[in-house]
């Protein structure tokens, strides 16, 4: 069966958004969710449109037991260190049999600041092993990290933190592209700031995006809608899969 | 998107960085509507509760995966909640003493919002509009759909329900779903 008829997906789109779909039937249907941007498309199209018919429904005042359990859930273990092997055992996964060369060092640096900006990737304090993430950690000419950029594996947004401030000069965009491992054409992941923190919306999930992406790289883009890097490239580093 | 739904984004916006104030807001602001959602579904409080626990803790453990440029905060929170509702529903079938009555019951839920004091003027509104869509449709059309969003039963069951064929259910579906949305995109209801 083809799903991606367009007179086909929207009644499909319609049925899953509906809630009328069932086991295999629906599973069969979230995979080719996961590969199609127009699946996903129509469905977001529909659940737009049912949310409408949710508001006539009454509402009903939860019993205050439910947010008690949850604010005892969001602490649960904050207090209580994890332990020590079990912290650093997902490191010693990745670390074991693999020549990350430079990445190595980006990589403990990113899990330094990781773990004292656990928002940057929205991590639990609990949590004893780091989200399937993509971190990518940038070093400037000079090789100072200068821009650390992170994204949850299925999330659509990117989290860029600059380290130290950098220098954009008048009329000119710092422009961040990623680039892919075959060979492929740079692609324009988006403009990040002089300083501080930003999050850049991402056209589809990240493991879409840098599944097979080994670098990332920050040039001066005069023309916003330039579609390959500038040779000057200003900051550059490995980007990383964190599972 | 409008003003309501802008703060609710800016809270969702926090929650990602692990703010519990922001989360606690959120709660607030939209806690009664979705538990009002589940219940719809699951007719218990019990079981609509634990729905509405396990969605928020989902909320704060994803909220960094949520994307305004795709969905409306609401829209995002009532599908977490609805397919955990519906999820819960389907596992504990077997428990479900009854099967759902033959009359307009599932739509009678809605009707009761009339009675509802109307918070929000935008709300009220848009209620009325749904309200107004829904009352055009062919009472089969307006059943079936009915049983589906607020009830989660799948075509086979509300087959069953109604007592009709399985394919003119489907055509009850389609065909409401299509007169639904252009009624609701009429009234500008939907973007």
């Amino acid at each position: 069966m083809n799903y991606l008829r367009p007179e086909r997906l929207d009644a499909l789109a319609r049925d899953y958004a509906l809630g009328l779909m069932h086991g295999g039937a629906r599973r069969r249907f979230e995979q080719v969710l996961r590969a199609s941007r127009a699946a996903e498309l129509a469905v977001l199209v529909w659940q737009e449109r049912l949310a409408a018919l949710a508001a006539p429904v009454p509402p009903l005042q939860p019993s205050p037991a439910v947010w008690e359990r949850l604010e005892a859930r969001l602490q649960p273990a904050a207090a209580v260190a994890p332990p020590a092997s079990s912290r650093w055992a997902w490191l010693g996964n990745i670390l074991s049999g693999r020549a990350l060369g430079g990445a190595l060092a980006g990589l403990l640096i990113a899990t330094v600041v990781l773990r004292q900006e656990p928002g940057l990737v929205g991590l639990e304090p609990a949590r004893e092993s780091l989200p399937a993430s993509y971190v990518g950690l940038l070093l400037d000419n000079a090789g100072k990290p200068t821009l650390l950029a992170s994204s949850r594996r299925h999330g659509k947004q990117l989290t860029v933190k600059m380290l130290q401030p950098i220098q954009i000069p008048a009329g000119q965009q710092a422009t961040l592209w990623a680039l892919p491992k075959d060979g492929a054409p740079a692609f324009k992941v988006g403009v990040i700031p002089a300083q501080g923190t930003a999050t850049l919306p991402l056209a589809a999930p990240a493991e879409k995006l840098f599944f097979s992406v080994a670098r990332l790289a920050v040039t001066y883009e005069s023309d916003a809608n330039a579609s390959a890097p500038a040779p000057a490239v200003v900051l550059q580093g490995h980007c990383v899969k964190l599972w | 998107m409008d003003e309501g739904n802008q703060e609710l984004a800016r809270l969702l916006g926090r929650v990602a960085l692990r703010d519990q104030a922001a989360f606690r807001a959120l709660y607030q602001a939209t806690s009664a509507h979705l538990l009002g959602l589940a219940y719809g579904i699951l007719e218990r409080r019990d079981r609509a509760e634990d729905v509405l626990q396990e969605a928020f803790m989902n909320v704060w453990n994803g909220a960094a995966g949520y994307n305004p440029a795709m969905a409306t905060p609401m829209t995002w929170l009532i599908n977490i909640v609805r397919n955990k509702a519906i999820d819960k529903l389907r596992v504990g079938k077997a428990e479900r003493a009854s099967t759902v009555a033959l009359d307009d019951e599932a739509y009678a839920i809605a009707d009761e919002a009339e009675r509802e004091p109307q918070r929000l003027m935008q709300a009220g509104l848009e209620r009325a509009k749904v309200n107004t869509c829904m009352a055009q449709l062919g009472a089969s059309q307006r059943q079936a759909i009915a049983l589906a969003y607020y009830k989660g039963l799948v075509h086979t069951e509300i087959a069953s329900a109604l007592d009709a064929p399985l394919g003119t259910v489907k055509a009850w579906v389609r065909r409401g779903m299509d007169r639904l949305r252009v009624c609701l995109e009429q009234a500008g209801v939907t973007a």
